[in-house]
């Protein structure tokens, strides 16, 4: 039976626009930080409607759309000014559990992630290990039927709200880097586990170091095979790099950067020259579209489980890079005014200084999950060779 | 390593700005260290109690400070303050300058940070008993504490210089953090009712003070901007030679050597075109205006471009305040919107008034068709 996408495009429309609250929708359409409660209560509306985690399948609690349908979705939750889904749970442990984990692991995580109850963090990097993250130290040695964890990790988003933490860890020195290494998952409020916040240059809180002294963990929390873990953590990885909200959620950014752009120059008109940014506009509104193509592409590939290649770094890097100019503008818009009432004290926030606070944040896009100099390493090594 | 970086205004200045900023980045701002230590008394003259400095000298110190990523409000108090105030009568000049010379009134500016002093955000309107003065200034340097404000406004189509109690100003509408660190605040003035003698300064006097304020401030901003790139540059190579990933420092990955090459070529670009302006300045070249709009426009580009880079070679310690190559990179771009942004000394460049000269120059003959 041929799916009716048109159809399915106005049922998601009509169910948006009266289901996504509408403060919520204000967060996200000021393009202000989306914080643990909007991604809770948003995930848990989806969930009650049996759209909890669209791209997993069916026999996971998912949705089984196929790829166009996951497309629209965030098309249509972007347009519509809804939060993206908590990508965490849903698109980077959920779908691991589900390739690596054993049964009773599907059955005691995965409805708690559909349900929003647990809330997941990433514990890949640490303080020596970053883009080279093979290196890793943390140690997990078995002790009876628990993993007894030491070490440090870094740069911990949302470690501070969360309730799990998937993180590798070293099971054994005795094998090359990328072997010896495992996947655990950790309740965070084990005894041992310690949160310290790093204070960032956007002035939101998202980013920790997480320390383990002792930490004991039950011996089933191990996903895979131990020693495996590289291969779940690049699994991950490559769901992790080629997110289909990242070029919806752009296209969200470039009307909104556009309008800014519009309010500002109509505020100082002639005083202010904004050719140079109505240009660099058009510049960002050829790479969406490209974009959506390349997106397009992948995602044909993955339906018809074709090797992705590069793709998914090709991806990431055209959208941190579009991400970037477009916050690039936007700080150009708005920054006179703005740079200098960055956080309120005293008083009302600046609502154009959250662009600026957006533009700081976006500095991270070719940082996080991989550094766009390591993704052009992998694009180099295919096509002139390591 | 640092043969490659040497000062700009080299001297006991800079030496003792330097070693405060390096002693107090890690505190926070007690009292009022930039009247405590004299820096008010540099550009004042000697005959009403300072040092007689030039521009050169409060460079010393903007450089001093910015090369360790300390904020203090030093253009804004050590040369907007006093060359406005010599736009008033020779009595009235000497005695508050006398005053801001031994520290024992807080002038500042109230201006946004974002304008220069040359621009009217209040208005003001002649009574009989005095003035009236209205207007919104946002985003007013209040880092350190004022007993009086400095008020360029309007009156009647005259440029004009009020100094004005900051009792009677009242209290600001809001506070903020800006983005490079300091505190920031949002003024409000309706129908603020002031005494005659509250008008410091109005005419061609006041219209050549607040240019006056306007070029220094430029100036010195440009000093910071160029200060903070060196120690950007600094931090970032020894970052890059020190942090080590895949068995090897990052330095020996090419693509970072070019990455910190472009910002070092960046920089000495941007040092030349400083040192230029300040050339310009001592000789009042009549273009000054314009060179120091161009800097502004062309440091603002650079600055921008190397912070970026910065951030990026650090990686996640890029991004996080606890390093100093990251405070540095939101200096840079937070000083890109001090005293007029890009966007806007830009239109000024391209408005035809700016190309007149230009026009004429090309035209041997002189003839207008
Ligand atoms: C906002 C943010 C959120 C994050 N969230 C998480 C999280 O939730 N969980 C988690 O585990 N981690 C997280 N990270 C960490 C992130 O994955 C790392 O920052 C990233 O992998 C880079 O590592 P690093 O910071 O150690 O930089 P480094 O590896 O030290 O890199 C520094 C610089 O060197 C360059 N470089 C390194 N190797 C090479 C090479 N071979 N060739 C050329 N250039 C190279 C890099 O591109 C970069 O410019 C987050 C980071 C940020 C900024």
């Amino acid at each position: 039976m041929s799916i009716d996408y048109a159809g399915f495009r106005r049922e998601l429309e009509s169910f948006v626009r009266s289901a996504c609250p509408p403060e919520i929708r204000a967060v996200v359409a000021a393009g202000q930080k989306i914080t643990k409660r909007e991604y809770q209560a948003w995930q848990q509306i989806l969930n009650a409607r049996g759209w909890g985690a669209p791209s997993w399948p069916r026999e996971a609690g998912g949705t089984g759309w196929d790829i166009r349908q996951r497309l629209i979705f965030e098309e249509v939750m972007a347009e519509n000014d809804c939060p993206p889904l908590y990508h965490h749970g849903l698109g980077h442990i959920g779908p691991v559990i589900i390739r690596f984990g054993t049964p009773e692991q599907k059955a005691r995580f995965l409805p708690r992630i559909l349900d929003g109850s647990d809330w997941w963090c990433q514990g890949y990097s640490e303080p020596g290990s970053g883009s080279d993250l093979a290196s890793l130290s943390t140690t997990a040695r078995l002790d009876g039927d628990e993993w007894v964890v030491n070490g440090q990790k870094i740069w911990t988003s949302h470690a501070h709200e969360a309730s799990m933490i998937y993180m590798l860890v070293r099971t054994s020195k005795e094998t090359k880097k990328q072997e010896g290494i495992s996947l655990l998952l950790v309740p965070m409020d084990t005894p041992g586990i310690t949160v310290r916040p790093i204070k960032t240059i956007d002035g939101w809180h998202h980013l920790n170091e997480v320390f383990f002294d002792e930490v004991r963990v039950r011996a089933d929390n191990l996903v895979g095979e131990v020693g495996k873990g590289w291969t779940c953590a690049k699994f991950l990885l490559e769901r992790e790099r080629l997110p289909p909200a990242n070029v919806a959620r752009l296209e969200l950014m470039r009307r909104q950067v556009t309008q800014l752009v519009e309010g500002a120059s109509r505020a100082t008109a002639g005083l202010r020259d904004f050719s140079g940014l109505h240009h660099k506009l058009l510049m960002c509104e050829a790479d969406v579209k490209g974009a959506r193509v390349m997106m397009a592409q992948a995602t044909d590939d993955l339906i018809h489980q074709r090797p992705l290649g590069v793709q998914p770094s090709v991806i990431k890097m055209t959208c941190a890079d579009v991400a970037q100019r477009l916050t690039t503008i936007a700080l150009d818009a708005v920054g006179p005014d703005a740079a200098h009432r960055f956080l309120a004290e005293v008083g009302d926030d600046v609502p154009d200084a959250t662009w600026i606070q957006n533009y700081m944040f976006t500095r991270a896009r070719t940082i996080a999950g991989g550094t766009s100099e390591v993704q052009r390493n992998v694009v180099a090594n295919e096509l002139l060779g390591a | 390593m640092s043969t490659s970086f040497p000062s700009l205004f080299p001297g006991m200045l800079l030496d003792a700005a330097s070693r405060y900023a390096e002693d107090h980045i890690a505190v926070q701002i007690q009292g009022d260290p930039v009247r405590e230590l004299g820096w008010t008394a540099t550009l004042v003259p000697e005959e009403a109690g300072g040092v007689g400095g030039n521009l050169g000298d409060l460079a010393s110190i903007v450089e001093g400070l910015a090369a360790h990523g300390l904020q203090l409000p030093v253009v804004e108090t050590c040369a907007v303050v006093p060359l406005l105030l010599q736009a008033a009568g020779a009595e009235t000049a000497r005695r508050w300058l006398e005053a801001v010379a031994e520290g024992s009134v807080q002038i500042a500016p109230l201006t946004a940070l974002s304008a220069t002093p040359d621009v009217d955000a209040v208005t003001a309107r002649h009574l009989d008993i005095g003035y009236e003065l209205s207007g919104a200034v946002q985003g007013v340097d209040a880092t350190l504490p004022a007993t009086h404000y400095l008020v360029p406004a309007q009156v009647d189509g005259d440029d004009a210089i009020f100094l004005i109690d900051a009792e009677r100003v009242g209290a600001p509408r809001a506070r903020y953090r800006t983005m490079e660190g300091r505190l920031g605040a949002d003024f409000a003035l309706a129908q603020l009712a002031v005494p005659e003698s509250a008008c410091i300064a109005r005419g061609a006097s006041a219209h050549d003070a607040r240019a006056k304020a306007t070029d220094a401030a430029l100036l010195l901003t440009a000093v910071d901007t160029v200060a903070a790139l060196a120690t950007l540059i600094r931090q970032t190579v020894t970052h890059l030679k020190e942090r080590r990933q895949f068995g090897v420092a990052l330095s020996s990955f090419q693509v970072l050597r070019h990455r910190v090459a472009d910002m070092y070529v960046k920089y000495l670009g941007a040092k030349g075109l400083v040192i230029h302006c300040f050339h310009e300045h001592e000789q009042a070249a009549p273009d000054l205006r314009r060179t120091l709009r161009l800097a502004k426009v062309s440091l603002a580009e650079s600055a921008r471009a190397c912070a970026e880079s910065a951030i990026q070679m650090h990686g996640g310690m890029g991004v996080s305040e606890e390093v100093l190559a990251t405070r540095m990179a939101q200096r840079l771009i937070a000083s890109e919107f001090r005293y007029g942004d890009r966007l806007l000394h830009v239109a000024r460049l391209l408005a035809p008034q700016a190309c007149a000269p230009q026009v004429s120059l090309s035209n041997q003959t002189g003839s207008v068709r």
